[in-house]
């Protein structure tokens, strides 16, 4: 090699390093992150079964899936004391946990400028307006905090061969006709708020907001689950998934406050089981994925980014509407139909599940309030209700 | 004292030294912790060091304080139960099984413990389930006419479930025990014309009750924190202090699921105390340490 090779060499390498230097020192924010490997703690509900291609061949970087428990003090407990500040990038769990997880300085607000899939996405446009209850899932103090990866209204499943036909309210859970024959949630934020809606709507006890009650309402709501507990209406509290699906499965209950996945499963073990329409709404809520406090590079940071744009997009919303059984991004059903990654009858599956959660939103409800003003007079309440 | 003699000792405190340092580490600084959090006061979300009575007073005076006397009475009786069935199984291995089967009997009490336990759990509320195999039988057989809904969440199903967690931990210090009694005291009190039962009740109960003490709080400790039975076949938020306590995690009271930690252990180290106190330790360990 001469040596005037050898000069134009380092000259334009210099110069090519200057130059990516002075492009990443004006810009930190489009940091080149290619090789990085972002870590996702997830409850389970965001796992596309491993396949993360879509996002590692566009990226160049990887994704390292860890398990989390959904528990607000699992996942408190995770970030404070064990160490998930430092080994998690992004963590995907039921929203409307920003207040304890900002305020323990746990996550970061987004600059969701730098995610091309949040703009244009109608769901984010309708449902998370700031200064709507939707918000409060993903934002606090008026800051957008976390990426709305799922959405899904919640009411009740029954069995329409016992119960002799359809059930559309909530009054179902607390029908005398039942009796030892409902089953409930273990959980003050979703059965809780569930009977308030009933009691608001027939009129049975004033409460002004279902989804976040005074400490006097909750007490009134509690009041009235415990004369039904006394009379024998439950049969028993659930709390987990396979609890509930066997519960319906075997006949166990013939109403039962729970998730739509739980009817799916009980579904396709041959159960005739239907998710009702109560005329009081839906209980409301979504995922919500969020970026997580800590020191992180610039590359990595914008790899995590890249991620959460990801889980933004058509194609992993297709993925996770197929397997989980929830409403993700408005395009999905579009992109399972055209993309030719799913054969048709699961481009119908997906595009029948979005238009389903789609239409219970729209038929109105309340959002489930996680992390209510009052959580501690809900949980000594709920206390009470269990031990009664 | 010869050097040879010192570096021995010193060698022996060295290798007796480091374990015990672990196990007061690893046992004694958590509960000394938990006692100190206990009185920390609660803020929104997190606590503040500080000394506190409030959530002694919030658990003794709300619904918990109602789910420790279950806690308690649901553990007791249990125990007392599984002691029964426990002595009656340990009973046999050691005075009626040929010394030849002892250890494929006591293997096989081991065999549940293979399966993990909350799917041992799940299982018993399948078979006991208003369409479960045992409702089924029932029906088939004539005895009911319709499913027996007290044979899944209620009382007899944590019962049960309590003496199929924990019944088999139960028989092997009994077994140890029992194994231990010198046959010739039981040989002289025959001689001496006592019948079985006075032979039993004089010398071989007697005389196994450091094992029965073990065994007790073997049982005793386990249902008294149980959580997985409870929440499983317990039906309709039945709930004992495992649950209770974590209930109260779930909403970051530290310092409330702290306290009732504390009570919990309180009540343990009274049991410990006690045993130490009536028993002689040597009896029971005698046997593993072959003296």
């Amino acid at each position: 090699m001469s040596n005037e090779l050898k000069q134009f060499n380092r000259r334009t390498l210099l110069a090519g390093a200057a130059v990516g230097a002075g492009a990443l020192a004006l810009r930190p924010s489009a940091a080149f992150a290619v090789g990085q490997t972002v870590t996702l703690a997830d409850i389970g509900v965001g796992d596309p079964n491993g396949d993360w291609s879509g996002y590692e061949k566009a990226t160049g970087n990887k994704v390292n899936l860890v398990s989390i428990g959904n528990g607000p003090s699992a996942v408190l407990n995770q970030l404070i004391a064990g160490g998930g500040r430092q080994t998690y990038d992004i963590i995907n769990i039921v929203g409307g946990m920003q207040k304890p997880l900002v305020e323990n300085k746990l996550i970061l607000p987004l600059d969701t400028s730098r995610l091309k899939n949040w703009q244009n996405n109608e769901y984010i446009a309708s449902y998370f307006k700031p200064g709507s209850k939707g918000f409060d899932f993903i934002g606090y103090d008026g800051k957008v905090y976390g990426v709305p990866t799922i959405l899904q209204g919640d009411s009740f499943a029954y069995l329409p061969e016992k119960t002799g036909g359809e059930l559309n309210s909530y009054g179902a859970l607390f029908d005398p006709k039942f009796r030892g024959y409902v089953a409930l949630e273990d959980n003050y934020t979703t059965a809780g708020q569930k009977t308030a809606l009933y009691l608001k709507a027939a009129g049975l006890v004033d409460i002004k907001d279902p989804s976040n009650m005074t400490k006097e309402e909750i007490k009134k709501v509690v009041d009235f689950l415990i004369q039904k507990k006394k009379e024998g209406q439950f049969r028993v509290v659930w709390s987990s998934f396979e609890q509930a699906v066997n519960l319906l499965v075997n006949q166990e209950v013939y109403v039962m406050d729970c998730w739509e996945p739980m009817v799916f499963a009980a579904k396709a073990k041959g159960v005739n089981a239907v998710y009702a329409s109560p005329k009081e709404g839906f209980l409301l809520w979504a995922m919500a994925a969020y970026l997580v406090a800590g020191n992180r590079s610039p590359e990595k940071l914008e790899a995590s980014y890249q991620l959460l744009d990801f889980m933004l997009s058509p194609e992993y919303g297709a993925v996770i509407t197929n397997l989980r059984g929830y409403m993700t991004n408005p395009a999905a059903p579009e992109f399972a139909s055209k993309s030719g990654k799913f054969d048709p009858v699961t481009a119908k599956k997906i595009a029948d599940i979005d238009a389903g959660v789609k239409t219970k939103f729209q038929s109105g409800g309340t959002w489930q309030a996680r992390w209510p003003s009052n959580i501690e007079a809900y949980e000594e309440e709920w206390q009470r209700f269990k031990a009664a | 004292m010869s050097a040879a003699v010192k570096r021995r000792d010193l060698g022996a405190a060295v290798l007796l030294g480091v374990p015990v340092l672990l196990c007061a580490l690893a046992i004694v600084v958590p509960l000394v912790l938990t006692l100190i959090i206990s009185f920390w006061e609660r803020q929104m979300i997190g606590m503040r060091p500080g000394f506190s009575l409030a959530s002694y007073a919030l658990f003794f005076d709300g619904a918990r304080f109602s789910v420790l006397q279950r806690s308690f009475w649901v553990a007791t009786s249990s125990t007392l139960l599984m002691l029964a069935s426990a002595y009656l199984v340990a009973y046999l291995i050691t005075f009626k099984l040929p010394p030849s089967r002892t250890r494929i009997f006591l293997f096989l009490l081991s065999v549940p413990f293979l399966v993990n336990y909350v799917i041992r759990t799940f299982s018993w509320a399948y078979l006991l389930g208003r369409t479960g195999p045992l409702n089924q039988f029932l029906q088939w057989a004539g005895l009911t006419s319709h499913p027996i809904d007290w044979l899944l969440f209620s009382d007899f199903a944590v019962y049960l479930g309590l003496v199929a967690a924990y019944m088999p931990f139960m028989v092997y210090p009994i077994w140890l025990s029992l194994s231990a009694i010198d046959r010739r005291l039981i040989e002289a009190s025959w001689m001496l014309g006592e019948p079985p039962l006075g032979t039993f009740l004089k010398v071989v109960l007697p005389l196994s009750l450091p094992g029965v003490f073990a065994a007790a709080i073997f049982g005793f400790v386990g249902a008294f924190g149980e959580v997985a039975v409870s929440q499983i076949l317990g039906g309709v938020g039945y709930q004992l202090m495992g649950n209770a306590i974590t209930s109260s995690l779930d909403v970051l009271n530290y310092p409330m699921a702290a306290a009732m930690s504390t009570v919990v252990v309180g009540c343990m180290l009274l049991l410990l105390l006690l045993w130490l106190r009536f028993f002689d330790l040597r009896l029971f360990l005698g046997k593993m340490l072959g003296r």
